[in-house]
């Protein structure tokens, strides 16, 4: 093949340009000064200690906790029964439903929050985290749906049926055969929801009534400028956990793939 | 090749119908299977035969008619309280787990002890020939290993009836020869019914006790190998089981139970007519397998009939040779093998030959 040094440098180039902030957060994170800027001072750990003991980004940590794992398990069991309904079984304008559901992946994110807002609204529902978990639910279901159906789909429905013929009930073939070949992808799905939520802010920004959550509190803390460095803090916290749950998502799914003997088509990493 | 008739019955169909939406896919099936027997659902794909043995299993639902499993109606048996038992064609071994905890699967809800399963699972793969793998770690077998473990998973509850799904069209041609005649020891030996699917003639004629022919929804013919083989009662289940040569025939008279046809390129002939219901103003044909067709050398006479020929192909299969001739001066070719024995020459295309058939080897189909 022909190299082109020219596309070479030019997609190096991209990367960093990319990358290369996200690398910046750690680095001032460390950094003693108080203004965001080079050259760097000394190495401290000041801003972990601030950012610790505030007591407001500690009730946005928890709201946001509260908030993904909820999200995560809603989206995931509701994934569950969307992708082995679509895998397994056929039924009158499947196509068009599923369509439905993964809808909200390419749907503005804004459209979709000022929507919500209005009806919620409308209707007499106080915004509160239930609601920010409502509509958070409705742009995670479509990844929970892509990983299992998936993992769904490189399950053999034979399996099934052996466990049956072999006297099983049709829980117990589900309990047995069918939920241990797609915990991969259930733990996936659910990491991946988890994430997803954890950094979303439209949503949480519209829906959330000024409750303190992560994003937005992160947001709002940005515009003090001695705050800026606690955040760079937090930042450098949020990518390392996000880089690590990532990662565990993407081995469960391409194990789970693996383990029921099927090839990997696709996936987020 | 015999099988004695006055075994139990084990399985009985009265007019099974089945419906996928507007696709009839059985069409009325009717017929017995005995205990103990070996028996082979034979048919080209899309002919029913699997949907017929899942309707067995219970893993479908029959549209209407009967299905009794040792005088039971299954009507309202679930697939898991069947007592049959499934080697599916994939094998369905499940990935997760060990070999042993396969085989043990169907035990889960026996009464018996930890100790007492564990025997039975050891004997289980001893009896497959899988003894000291019970430790292994299912997704890590070979092909044939994956089928001695779902026979061991099967057989392991003792099941009335074992249904085999094409259980030998993955492995290469050598194991599947070997896994034939191992199935059918196994088969003696555990004395359980057994019922095959196939699309592969051969492997029904070498397996089974008794075949039933299926086309198209419907059973065209039910018989033990032999039969099927020599007396085929159709057309259609002597194209597809073996090679046959059919004939164009003429019916000159009747009588009675007897039918006299011209039989082009071979001659008059008299034929029984149960054998196919014909009556005049029909044009029926007769078949002739290709080993009962001779070639005459020299001298030879033919025992009963003959009927002069050439050579219009040869085709060289070492311990055999096939030669499609055109009889008597007309455009109908028969193939016939010859067994290749020493001073005898293989002749060559053009050859002016004579061949020796017996009326009684005649098939008539109408």
């Amino acid at each position: 093949m022909k190299r082109a040094p020219l596309l070479k440098s030019y997609t190096i180039f991209y990367l960093v340009f990319l990358y290369a902030p996200i690398v910046l957060l750690p680095i001032f994170a460390f950094n003693s000064g108080k203004v965001v800027a080079f050259p760097l001072q000394g190495f401290t750990l000041d801003w972990f200690r601030e950012m610790l003991s505030d007591q407001n980004l500690r009730t946005a940590a928890k709201n946001s906790l509260i908030i993904a794992l909820s999200v995560a398990t809603l989206s995931t069991v509701l994934g569950i029964f969307a992708a082995r309904a679509s895998v397994r079984y056929r039924f009158p304008g499947k196509v068009p439903l599923m369509g439905l559901i993964m809808l909200p992946l390419v749907l503005p994110e804004m459209i979709v929050a000022m929507a919500l807002l209005v009806v919620l609204l409308s209707i007499g529902v106080p915004l509160s985290l239930f609601t920010v978990i409502i509509g958070q639910v409705l742009i995670t279901t479509p990844f929970a749906v892509a990983i299992l159906t998936s993992a769904f789909q490189s399950l053999d429905k034979s399996l099934e049926e052996a466990a049956m013929d072999l006297g099983e009930t049709a829980w117990g073939t589900f309990r047995l055969i069918i939920l241990p070949l797609v915990m991969p992808g259930i733990l996936a799905s659910f990491l991946i929801c988890f994430t997803i939520s954890f950094d979303e802010f439209i949503i949480s920004n519209f829906l959330g009534s000024g409750q303190p959550i992560l994003s937005v509190y992160i947001f709002g803390q940005f515009r003090f400028p001695a705050k800026v460095p606690s955040m760079l803090a937090l930042g450098t916290v949020l990518v390392c956990m996000s880089i690590i749950l990532l990662g565990f998502a993407e081995y469960f799914r391409r194990r789970g793939i693996a383990k029921a003997g099927g090839k990997d088509s696709g996936g987020f990493l | 090749m015999t099988f004695s008739d006055d075994r139990p019955t084990m399985i009985e169909f009265k007019e099974v119908h089945k419906y996928y939406g507007d696709y009839h896919a059985l069409r009325g099936i009717n017929g017995t299977i005995k205990a103990g027997e070996f028996f082979s659902l034979l048919g080209p794909s899309g002919c029913g035969k699997t949907t017929l043995l899942r309707t067995i299993a219970g893993f479908e639902d029959i549209s209407s008619g009967v299905i009794m499993i040792d005088g039971k109606d299954m009507a309202s048996v679930a697939a898991n309280t069947r007592p049959t038992n499934m080697v599916f064609q994939s094998y369905a071994i499940f990935p997760h787990m060990t070999v042993e905890e396969n085989v043990g699967f169907g035990l889960r809800k026996d009464p018996r002890s930890k100790e007492e399963k564990a025997k039975a699972v050891a004997e289980s793969l001893d009896m497959v020939g899988l003894k000291g793998f019970g430790k292994r770690a299912a997704h890590a077998l070979s092909g044939g290993q994956r089928q001695r473990v779902a026979l061991a998973r099967a057989l392991i509850l003792k099941p009335k009836v074992l249904l085999l799904d094409e259980p030998l069209s993955a492995l290469d041609k050598k194991m599947r020869e070997h896994m034939q005649v191992e199935l059918i020891k196994l088969q003696r030996q555990v004395g359980i019914t057994f019922i095959l699917v196939t699309h592969d003639q051969e492997e029904a004629l070498v397996m089974s006790d008794r075949i039933a022919v299926m086309f198209d929804g419907e059973i065209a013919q039910l018989a033990d190998p032999e039969t099927l083989y020599r007396r085929p009662a159709t057309k259609k289940v002597a194209d597809f089981i073996g090679t046959m040569n059919f004939v164009p025939a003429d019916i000159l008279s009747e009588s009675g139970n007897s039918v006299d046809v011209d039989a082009k390129g071979l001659g008059r002939v008299t034929l029984d007519i149960a054998q196919a219901p014909v009556k005049s103003g029909d044009s029926p044909v007769v078949g002739l397998r290709p080993e009962t067709l001779t070639l005459l050398y020299d001298d030879q006479k033919a025992p009963e009939r003959e009927t002069a020929g050439v050579i219009d192909e040869v085709i060289y299969f070492g311990d055999m040779t096939y030669y499609d001739v055109y009889l008597g001066g007309t455009d109908v070719e028969v193939r016939l093998s010859m067994r290749n024995v020493p001073g005898r020459p293989v002749l060559d295309v053009g050859t002016k030959v004579r061949v020796a058939w017996s009326p009684s080897a005649l098939v008539l189909f109408r």
